[in-house]
C-alpha cells in the first residue's frame, strides 16, 4: 500500500509539473502573440481596408430556440452591426413558444421559395422568410433537430464564403466582424478565426450594446470573468504560436464556408459541436495536407452571460467536459499521430492529458494526498508545502490573464473593477477551482449516457440599467 | 537539497512573483493614467493648430511644432486621421515641410529596420506624407513581407503619381490573398491610365499563372481600352481564365462581345456558362433571348437560376419567357422560372446582384 502510494505521489508530481511547465510555456508564448495583436489592432490603415469594399461578405448564423424573450432584441444588434457585406440567417429549430411569430411581427417577414440546393441534410424546412424592412434577414423554419441540426440549415441557405455562428445571447460588438476578418487579410488559408468572449453580466447594455464593462460583485460571475481572461487572452493566444487552436468558441468563430462544408458541417449527434467541428476541421485539413491557420485574435469582443449559480454553472461545466471528452475519445486516432503534425503532436495530447483528465489526476492526488498523510508515507509539512506551490501558481497564471487584459485592452476602466479581478484572481483556487474539479468529474460518469440537445432556457432579456439580467440555465445533456 | 526545501524556495519566490505581479498592475494602470494626462493636452493643441492651418488662420510652421511635440506614432496617428479632412493642394504644402523635419526623418529611416512595427510605422506615414522623392523607400515597403506593412505602403498611390510604384503594386496583385488583392485593386483604380498600359501587356502572357486574377481586374475595370483583350481571353484553354473573360465583356454591349458570349454559354465548364448567361442578362440583347432561355434547361443549377435572373433583365419578354416555360413541359426549367417569378422585386435585385 505504501508503495503504491509513493508510486502514485510520483507519477502525479510528475504530471504536475509537465502539465505546469505547459502552461509557462503557453504564458510565454503569449506575450509576443499579444504585442503583435495590440500592434494590428490598433492600425488605422487596417481599420481602413477593413471597411473598404475588399472584405469578404460574411453569413451570420444565428439558431433560435424558445428564444421569444430576446429574439427581437439580438436579431436587431446583430443587424446593425459594422460590416459593409453580410447577411443574417436565423433559424427557428421548431420552438415551442411564439419566436417565429416574435420574428414575422418585427421585422414583417414574407416567405419565399428555397433558392438554394441542400448541401448539408437537415430536418426538413418549414419555410423560408425574408424582411420587408431589414434586408439582410433571412429567418428559417425548420422541425426541431438541435443546434447543430440548425446551424447545418444556416450553412445551406447562406450565399457567403465565411460563415459565423452566433448564439442568440451574445451580444457582439459593433466592431467584431470587421477585426475577426483581420486574419484573412494575413494569411494565405484561414479555415477558421476566434474572437474573445467576455461576461457580461453587471455590465450596462444598451440597446443590445455593451456600453460599460464591470466585474461583477458576486464571486461566481467575477471569478468566471477570471476564467475568460485566462483561457483567451493566455490559452488562445499561446496556442496561436504552437499551431493548435482546437477550440474556437461557438458563440463567436468565423469559419470558412467550403471547408465547413467539405467536412458535412456540425455534427449533431455531438455533445459540444463547436469543439467537435474544429477538431473535425483539422483533421480533415491536415489528411489533405493543406497548409491552413486557424487563429484566434484578441480584439474583436462578443459579450455573454455566464451563470449566477451554483447549480447552473455545475451543469455548464459538466457539459463542457463531456464534450471535450467525448470528442477526444471520437479523435483518438489523432493522438501522437505524426500524420496530424503539431495538432496531434502537441495539442490533442495536451487536451486529453492535460485537459480531459485533469479533473480525475487532481482528485487521485488530493485522495493519495489524505491516505499518505493517514498511513505516514506522506510528510504534513511537505503536503501542505505542496498545495501552497500548485494553489500559488494557479494564481500566478490568473494574475497574468490581468496582466495581459491591463497591458491590451483594458475593457475595465474603473480602479475598482482592476482590483476586483486581482482579487478573484488570488481567490479563485480556494474553494472555485476544487469545485470544477467536481464538476468536471460528474462528466466521466455522464459521457456515455447523454447526446446533445436544446437545453431548457429561461430569459428575461437583457435590460439597460442594472446589467445583463437573463438568466440562463445552460444546456441540459 | 531535498524536496521539501525545494518547494520552500519555489513557494517563496511564487509568493515574491505574486506581489511584484499584482504592484505591476496597479503600477501599469498608474503609469497609463499619468502618461495620458500628460500626452492628452499635446494632442488636443495639435488638433487645434492643425484646424486653424486648414481654414487658413495659422501658418504651417505651428502645425509642425506642435507634431514635433507628440511621441512619433501619435504624430503619425494624427497625420493619418488629419489627411483625409485637409483639402490635397494644403496637404501637399504639409507634405513637403515635412521632409526636412527632424522627426518625420527618423519615421522614413525606419523604412528599412529590422522591426516590422518600425516598418509599418514609416509606411502609415508614406501613405498620407510621402513624396515623388520617397519613391524608392515605398517601393521596398511594397515588398515586405509583412502583409499590415505592404497593405499600408500601397495606400501611397492615393497620394503619389508613380508609374514605378503602380508596375510593383500591379506586379503584385495577382499573387495576393483574395481580399488583400480587392484592395490593391482598389488603390490601383486610382492610377487608371497606366494600370491599363501595363494590362494590356500583361493579358497577353497567356501562359502566365496569374492571369485569371488580372484578368479578373481587368474586368472589373470596366475600361474600354481592355474589352479586345477580354474578349481574346474568352478562347483560352484555362476555365477560371473563361469565367473571367465572361464578366468582364458583361460590361460592354458590343458585337464582339456578344459573340463571345454565344460561344461560351455553350462552354463545357458550368462556371464558364453561368457567367456567360449572367453576362448575356446585363447586355440583354433580344438577339441571344433564345440562347438564354435554352440555358434554363441546363443541367446545372447555378447555371439555371443566373438564365432565369438573366431573362428578368430583358423587361417585358424576358418575363413572358418565363411565364410560358413556367408551364413548359421541361421540368427544371418549369421549377427555376417558377422560383425566379415568385421572388419579390427586393429579393430579385439581392440575387440578380
Amino acid at each position: 500500500m505504501r508503495e503504491l502510494i509513493g508510486g502514485g505521489g510520483y507519477v502525479i508530481l510528475v504530471y504536475f509539473l509537465a502539465l505546469n511547465s505547459f502552461y509557462a510555456l503557453l504564458l510565454i508564448l503569449s506575450i509576443p502573440e499579444i504585442w503583435e495583436q495590440t500592434r494590428l489592432a490598433e492600425d488605422d490603415d487596417f481599420q481602413r481596408l477593413m471597411q473598404s469594399d475588399a472584405l469578404p461578405p460574411i453569413s451570420l448564423l444565428v439558431p433560435a430556440y424558445n428564444e421569444r424573450a430576446t429574439i427581437e432584441a439580438s436579431v436587431t444588434a446583430i443587424l446593425t452591426l459594422e460590416y459593409r457585406n453580410f447577411e443574417v440567417i436565423v433559424v427557428n429549430d421548431g420552438s415551442k413558444d411564439d419566436t417565429l411569430d416574435r420574428l414575422r411581427e418585427a421585422f414583417d417577414l414574407y416567405e419565399v421559395p428555397r433558392t438554394y440546393p441542400e448541401g448539408i441534410a437537415t430536418r426538413p424546412l418549414r419555410g423560408v422568410y425574408r424582411s420587408r424592412s431589414r434586408t439582410r434577414l433571412v429567418v428559417l423554419d425548420k422541425e426541431n433537430g438541435g443546434k447543430a441540426d440548425s446551424l447545418n440549415a444556416a450553412i445551406n441557405a447562406s450565399r457567403f464564403p465565411l460563415v459565423i455562428a452566433v448564439d442568440a445571447d451574445t451580444l457582439i460588438e459593433p466592431d467584431a466582424l470587421l477585426r475577426l476578418t483581420r486574419p484573412f487579410l494575413l494569411g494565405r488559408h484561414i479555415a477558421a478565426v476566434g474572437g474573445t468572449v467576455r461576461v457580461a453580466n453587471s455590465c450596462t447594455v444598451e440597446h443590445g450594446r455593451v456600453t460599460d464593462a464591470r466585474v461583477p460583485r458576486r464571486f461566481l460571475p467575477g471569478v468566471q470573468v477570471v476564467e475568460y481572461l485566462r483561457a483567451f487572452l493566455f490559452g488562445r493566444l499561446g496556442w496561436n504560436r504552437l499551431g493548435g487552436n482546437l477550440i474556437i468558441s461557438g458563440a463567436f468563430g468565423l469559419f470558412r464556408k467550403e471547408d465547413v462544408l467539405a467536412i458535412h458541417g456540425y455534427r449533431t449527434a455531438s455533445v459540444v459541436e463547436d469543439l467537435d467541428l474544429v477538431v473535425r476541421l483539422h483533421r480533415y485539413l491536415l489528411q489533405r495536407r493543406v497548409r491552413y491557420e486557424m487563429p484566434f485574435i484578441p480584439d474583436p469582443v462578443a459579450w455573454t452571460e455566464v451563470p449566477e449559480s451554483g447549480k447552473v454553472l455545475a451543469r455548464q461545466r459538466e457539459r463542457w467536459h463531456r464534450g471535450l471528452l467525448a470528442a477526444m475519445w471520437t479523435y483518438k486516432t489523432m493522438l501522437f499521430n505524426p500524420r496530424y503534425g503539431r495538432v496531434g503532436l502537441i495539442a490533442v495530447p495536451f487536451y486529453t492529458f492535460g485537459e480531459a483528465l485533469a479533473p480525475l489526476v487532481e482528485v487521485l492526488g488530493y485522495v493519495i494526498t489524505v491516505a499518505g498523510l493517514a498511513l505516514g508515507v506522506v510528510n504534513v509539512g511537505f503536503a501542505l508545502l505542496f498545495m501552497l506551490v500548485a494553489w500559488g501558481y494557479g494564481m500566478l497564471l490568473s494574475l497574468w490573464a490581468v496582466v495581459l487584459e491591463e497591458a491590451s485592452f483594458r475593457r475595465y476602466r474603473r480602479l475598482g473593477d482592476l482590483l476586483r479581478l486581482v482579487a478573484f484572481a488570488t481567490l479563485e483556487n480556494f474553494g472555485y477551482r476544487q469545485r470544477t474539479v467536481w464538476w468536471r468529474l460528474k462528466a466521466f460518469f455522464t459521457v456515455w449516457r447523454y447526446q446533445h440537445v436544446w437545453g431548457e432556457m429561461t430569459r428575461t432579456g437583457f435590460e439597460a440599467a442594472g446589467g445583463a439580467k437573463a438568466r440562463r440555465a445552460d444546456a441540459q445533456g | 537539497m531535498t524536496g521539501r526545501h525545494f518547494l520552500a524556495v519555489v513557494a517563496v519566490a511564487q509568493g515574491a512573483l505574486l506581489v511584484a505581479l499584482i504592484i505591476l498592475i496597479i503600477l501599469n494602470r498608474w503609469f497609463r493614467l499619468r502618461r495620458r494626462a500628460r500626452v492628452h493636452p499635446r494632442v488636443v493643441r495639435l488638433n487645434s493648430a492643425m484646424q486653424r492651418w486648414a481654414l487658413g488662420s495659422t501658418d504651417l510652421g505651428s502645425v509642425l511644432v506642435h507634431l514635433g511635440r507628440l511621441p512619433i506614432p501619435l504624430a503619425v496617428d494624427a497625420l493619418v486621421s488629419w489627411s483625409a479632412r485637409v483639402p490635397g493642394d494644403r496637404w501637399r504644402q504639409l507634405a513637403t515641410a515635412l521632409r526636412g523635419h527632424w522627426w518625420a526623418r527618423i519615421v522614413r529611416s525606419n523604412a528599412v529596420s529590422g522591426r516590422w512595427w518600425k516598418r509599418l510605422e514609416a509606411a502609415r506615414f508614406f501613405a498620407v506624407a510621402a513624396t515623388p522623392e520617397d519613391t524608392s523607400s515605398v517601393l521596398k515597403l511594397l515588398h515586405d513581407a509583412n502583409p499590415a506593412v505592404h497593405i499600408a505602403a500601397v495606400a501611397t498611390l492615393e497620394r503619389v503619381e508613380s508609374a514605378a510604384l503602380t508596375t510593383a503594386a500591379l506586379e503584385r496583385l495577382p499573387r495576393l490573398a483574395p481580399t488583400v488583392g480587392a484592395y490593391y485593386a482598389g488603390m490601383l483604380r486610382r492610377s487608371r491610365p497606366v494600370v491599363v498600359q501595363l494590362l494590356l501587356k500583361m493579358l497577353q502572357r497567356s501562359d502566365d499563372p496569374a492571369l485569371p486574377r488580372l484578368a479578373e481586374f481587368a474586368g472589373r475595370l470596366n475600361e474600354p481600352a481592355l474589352r479586345e483583350a477580354l474578349t481574346a481571353l474568352g478562347a483560352h484553354p484555362d476555365p477560371e481564365v473563361r469565367v473571367q473573360a465572361a464578366r468582364g465583356v458583361g460590361a460592354f454591349p458590343h458585337p464582339a462581345s456578344i459573340a463571345i458570349l454565344t460561344r461560351l454559354v455553350r462552354d463545357e465548364a458550368w462556371a464558364v456558362r453561368a457567367q456567360a448567361v449572367r453576362s448575356l442578362g446585363m447586355i440583354a440583347d433580344r438577339a441571344t433571348l433564345p440562347l438564354v432561355r435554352a440555358a434554363l434547361r441546363d443541367p446545372e443549377w447555378w447555371v439555371r437560376i443566373r438564365a432565369a435572373l438573366a431573362l428578368t433583365r430583358f423587361g417585358g419578354v424576358g418575363r413572358d419567357a418565363l411565364l410560358q416555360d413556367e408551364h413548359g413541359p421541361d421540368q427544371s426549367a418549369r421549377d427555376m422560372a417558377r422560383l425566379v417569378l415568385g421572388l419579390s422585386p427586393q429579393a430579385l435585385a439581392e440575387y440578380a446582384a
